[in-house]
């Protein structure tokens, strides 16, 4: 049983920007695991958008080989990622792993998602080790932020390292930690087979891959193993560790993290949280902390050019393969023609897809405004689930309707709790604690329709507070709210990709707001263009763009004739980018401009 | 049949809003006036090449005499201020031309005037040269607007030079600016019945435009409000179409105004794919689908050097075709375009075009409506889609 003494599971928790990839990377490169010439940055983030907006998007476990006071050990890092729309993901990572290393950076002290992630590892029984970084940041204040973690996330901090995961400053005194402080994992490898996915990927030759963390038995190529979730069996055709590229090991064992194939073809057969066993010697009851993860946002995605569909198919079906939880089914918009209705965890799930999109399948894509899903009560008793505003039954149809709610925390220095309580009234939210949780920061807790925060909440956050504010939040159910369809006529002509769903106060001025912003975004044409936003049949609001009147090239001097050439090639890519919306035309940014309105129209 | 035009690059000062290559430094003209020359003696038909994209070119009719020189039926001296040339220098250029092209007896021969810089004496020697046509930059006659545009002359000046050119000419054109701020729609009525009262033939009106390094550029970055709103430019400019079609001028173009036969035939050859020459800086060449043109300042042009040259391919012929003839009254021949590989009546927006009586189709041509000139590039680019 000596084995299992040796092995160290544990994570890295922060806010984001904290530092958690630097500091994976300096113990990856301290610990010998790739020679210093194989690094680069952020090594666990492969994806060139997780190194470009400085996040992780997916986990990718380490294990690396450690020896203090002559004894080797054997640490699993489980990198997490580090934004609210993943939560889940980050609790089950947390679950897979006895300790976890919470770092806070010197000088910005105790952020949002310090807390929630911090507040997650407590959750899952972790260990929790606090580690200041950046010290040599001009304005790190480690003492202050220890004393912070103390009060704030109530666990002792005055022992915490102080390292510069930059510099690679007391990596050593982080490692030792971990060998000591950290427990070892606890299992039986003589048990039966019980192992937690805590993550997917796809991998072109070997299928659909489960990152999983054995608790008791063993697992080896060649057994029958059955997902206690989802029901399904495979045969394992590998298994082995990371170090961190793949390399097969032909077993786990009871305390060990690594990963196995099976010739999965579907990712979806692989779900987060899920419990594996023998099929044939299986355990009764799976590990607890299972949920079914639910998209929470939802837009349309369309091809700019309606010939490219099935690109774009294709596209969502490859990203489908390494991302379980992107939702998608085909829609038809009058508008926008075919494409799909996609669901996402959450804002920036959405963003990072429609970037790849963009960026990775070279499409040329229309989103429309996220939305969220709203449960529609009929008048007949029945209650239908929505996302697509244009799929909202008529008035007379409706009983009521009821939204999704969250809870918010938002911390910040004091000198903005006005500001953010203003924001927070104008979002239709419910005060419900604020906390002094020491002299420069408080807490504040609201209840807010989520369809308020999807809709600019985080960069009005952001000015309101000179960027000092973060937030964190947490779905809690639906509540019945007085909700309106906003539609959009364009000469006359009703828009669906158009429409939106707010609240009946706001349902004025948004329509306003969105008539004025389409008029100085859709072009002159040859006719005259009313813009009109309706509740039903009640015009609301009404802005018309004027006939064009001037497009034309006057002088062509000596036969010059080179210019005028150029400004129609100009004229033609620009025509590229428009849609047809019966007789209007209007540039693809329209859609998404629908997000945008308050920020510019203050 | 084939024109020629000939570009002076000097003034004696720049106006706010030209962006055309003018140079105020005069002593450099000696030495341009032999280099023009030189290009004019080094210019040789055998040199000439035909694009086999065309479907349809003239050679060996009526564009080379029987010793294979090229006949030409127009002379177009253009600037900067051509005014300023000297007699002798225009002499000698004619010359030059003499000797390399064909000149029909009707050729409609142009230069370019400033109204400050013309005189009695002038004229009559441009007349004794065969100069038979006269273009004046009077682009306004309202003093406080020549003022702002940089001009030299007053608008006294320029109904003056008019008044003498008369003595001389029968063909004057005089060039006229739509959109300084702080015109008044009759004001520029009044101004351009001032004109036709002083007798000119032929009015050119451009719709003023803020180029990219000019001094009006300059000036409009630090005041927006330096131009008038566009649809009031149009509609001044809608205002003078009607103007002018009740007093007898013929539209022939979205900027050009001619009285019966007086229309620009070297202008026409810019709108309809003929060929022509161009000698001097910067000057520009069509000549049987080759489009080229010479560098714009005066080392690199001494040197011979071309900044552009190419041949036109079938895409761009149609281009061409579409957005040149649909600017005159002369429209797009169907068949040269499906010659070319175009349908134009299949084009989406073709027949809708059609219905709203935005383009009409007559004699296997098609034309835009005079109405719709003001937005003419809107609707070239939904054709050519």
């Amino acid at each position: 049983m000596d084995r299992i003494k040796k092995i160290r599971n544990f994570c890295i928790v922060a806010h984001i920007d904290h530092g958690k990839s630097t500091l994976a990377d300096r113990l990856i490169e301290k610990t010998g695991t790739l020679a210093k010439r194989d690094m680069q940055d952020q090594l666990l983030d492969s994806m060139e958008l997780e190194r470009e907006k400085g996040i992780t998007i997916k986990l990718t476990p380490t294990r690396m080989n450690y020896t203090c006071e002559g004894e080797e050990y054997e640490l699993n890092l489980i990198d997490t990622p580090g934004h609210v729309d993943f939560t889940y993901e980050v609790s089950r990572s947390l679950a897979a792993c006895e300790g976890a290393i919470l770092i806070v950076d010197a000088s910005q002290g105790v952020e949002a998602q310090t807390l929630a992630n911090a507040y997650l590892a407590i959750d899952n029984n972790l260990e929790i080790l606090p580690v200041i970084n950046k010290i040599d940041l001009p304005s790190a204040r480690p003492e202050e932020v220890k004393k912070e973690i103390e009060d704030i996330v109530g666990i002792p901090a005055m022992h915490a390292p102080c390292i510069s995961a930059k510099d690679g400053t007391n990596i050593d005194e982080v490692l030792q930690m971990i060998v000591k402080e950290f427990p070892c994992p606890k299992g039986d490898e003589n048990g039966k087979l019980k192992c937690l996915i805590f993550d997917s990927y796809y991998d072109n030759f070997k299928g659909a891959i489960c990152l999983i963390r054995v608790f008791d038995g063993k697992v080896k190529v060649g057994d029958k193993i059955k997902m206690m979730q989802t029901g399904k069996i495979f045969d394992v055709t590998e298994v082995g560790i990371f170090v961190p590229y793949a390399k097969q090991t032909g077993q786990l064992l009871a305390g060990d993290v690594g990963y196995l194939a099976g010739s999965i073809k579907n990712i979806s057969d692989i779900e987060v949280g899920d419990t594996i066993t023998n099929f044939y010697d299986p355990i009764n009851t799976p590990l607890p902390g299972y949920k079914k993860v639910q998209p929470v946002v939802f837009c349309g995605i369309f091809p700019v050019d309606g010939a490219k569909y099935n690109e774009l198919k294709d596209s969502l079906e490859k990203l489908k393969l390494n991302d379980a939880s992107l939702e998608y089914q085909p829609e038809v918009s009058q508008a926008l023609g075919f494409g799909f209705r996609c669901g996402f965890l959450g804002l920036l799930h959405l963003e990072i897809i429609t970037e790849r999109l963009e960026r990775e399948f070279n499409l040329d894509i229309i989103t429309t405004a996220p939305s969220v899903y709203y449960r529609v009560h009929k008048t007949n008793g029945q209650m239908i689930e929505i996302s697509n505003p244009s799929s909202l039954p008529s008035p007379v149809e409706i009983d009521y309707i009821e939204e999704p709610i969250v809870k918010a925390y938002i911390y910040a220095p004091p000198e903005y709790v006005g500001a953010i309580m203003e924001l927070c009234q104008e979002k239709r939210g419910i005060y419900k604690d604020l906390t002094y949780i020491d002299t420069n920061r408080v807490r504040l807790y609201y209840i807010l329709p989520l369809g308020e925060i999807i809709y600019d909440f985080f960069d009005s956050l952001k000015s309101r507070t000179k960027g000092y504010a973060s937030l964190d939040y947490e779905i809690a159910g639906f509540e019945k709210s007085d909700l309106v369809r906003v539609d959009i006529l364009l000469n006359g002509e009703k828009c669906d990709a158009l429409s939106i769903i707010v609240h009946k106060d706001k349902a004025y001025s948004r329509g306003r707001a969105l008539t004025e912003k389409l008029k100085k975004i859709i072009p002159r044409q040859l006719f005259e263009v009313p813009i009109q936003a309706a509740i039903g049949s009640k015009i609301i609001a009404r802005e018309t763009v004027s006939a064009m009147r001037k497009d034309v090239l006057a002088k062509c001097y000596g036969g010059d004739i080179t210019r005028k050439r150029k400004l129609l090639e100009k004229q033609k890519e620009g025509k590229k980018r428009m849609r047809k919306i019966g007789s209007v035309e209007i540039p693809s940014e329209a859609f998404m401009s629908i997000l945008k309105l308050d920020d510019e129209d203050k | 049949m084939n024109g020629i035009y000939i570009h002076f690059p000097f003034c004696e000062k720049r106006c706010t809003y030209c962006a055309f290559s003018s140079f105020c430094n005069l002593q450099e003209k000696d030495r341009y006036i032999d280099k023009l020359l030189e290009e004019i003696d080094e210019f040789d038909t055998k040199n000439l090449k035909i694009n086999e994209n065309l479907p349809i070119f003239h050679k060996n009719n009526d564009n080379f005499d029987e010793n294979n020189i090229l006949k030409v039926d127009s002379i177009y001296i253009g600037g900067g201020t051509p005014s300023l040339l000297e007699v002798k220098d225009l002499e000698k250029i004619f010359a030059s031309l003499n000797k390399k092209f064909k000149f029909a007896r009707d050729s409609e021969i142009t230069i370019e005037c400033n109204p400050n810089s013309l005189t009695e004496e002038k004229l009559a020697c441009y007349k004794k040269l065969g100069i038979n046509r006269l273009s004046l930059g009077v682009q306004s006659v309202d003093d406080e607007k020549l003022k702002f545009l940089g001009r030299l002359h007053s608008s006294s000046q320029a109904l003056e030079a008019i008044r003498l050119a008369k003595k001389y000419f029968d063909n004057i054109s005089v060039d006229m600016l739509i959109g300084i701020k702080g015109q008044e729609e009759q004001a520029f009525i009044d101004e351009l019945d001032s004109l036709i009262e002083e007798g000119v033939n032929h009015i050119s009106t451009y719709m003023l435009q803020v180029e990219e390094g000019t001094e009006l550029a300059r000036q409009y970055q630090k005041n927006p409000f330096l131009l008038p709103d566009e649809d009031e430019t149009v509609k001044i400019y809608e205002k003078t179409r009607k103007f002018l079609a009740n007093r007898g001028f013929i539209q022939y173009e979205i900027s050009n105004f001619a009285q019966k036969n007086k229309e620009s035939r070297h202008n026409i050859k810019y709108w309809t794919g003929e060929n022509y020459v161009g000698f001097g800086l910067s000057a520009h060449s069509y000549i049987y689908g080759f489009r080229s043109a010479n560098a714009n300042n005066f080392s690199d042009y001494y040197s011979g050097k071309k900044v552009l040259y190419e041949k036109l391919d079938k895409g761009q012929l149609i281009e061409e075709a579409v957005m040149l003839g649909l600017r005159c009254y002369c429209g797009v021949d169907i068949t040269y375009l499906r010659k070319l590989g175009y349908d134009i009546e299949n084009n989406e927006n073709f027949s809708y075009f059609c219905d709203k009586n935005i383009i009409k189709k007559e004699n296997n041509r098609v034309f835009l409506n005079p109405k719709y000139y003001g937005i003419s590039n809107y609707i070239i680019v939904k054709l050519l889609g």
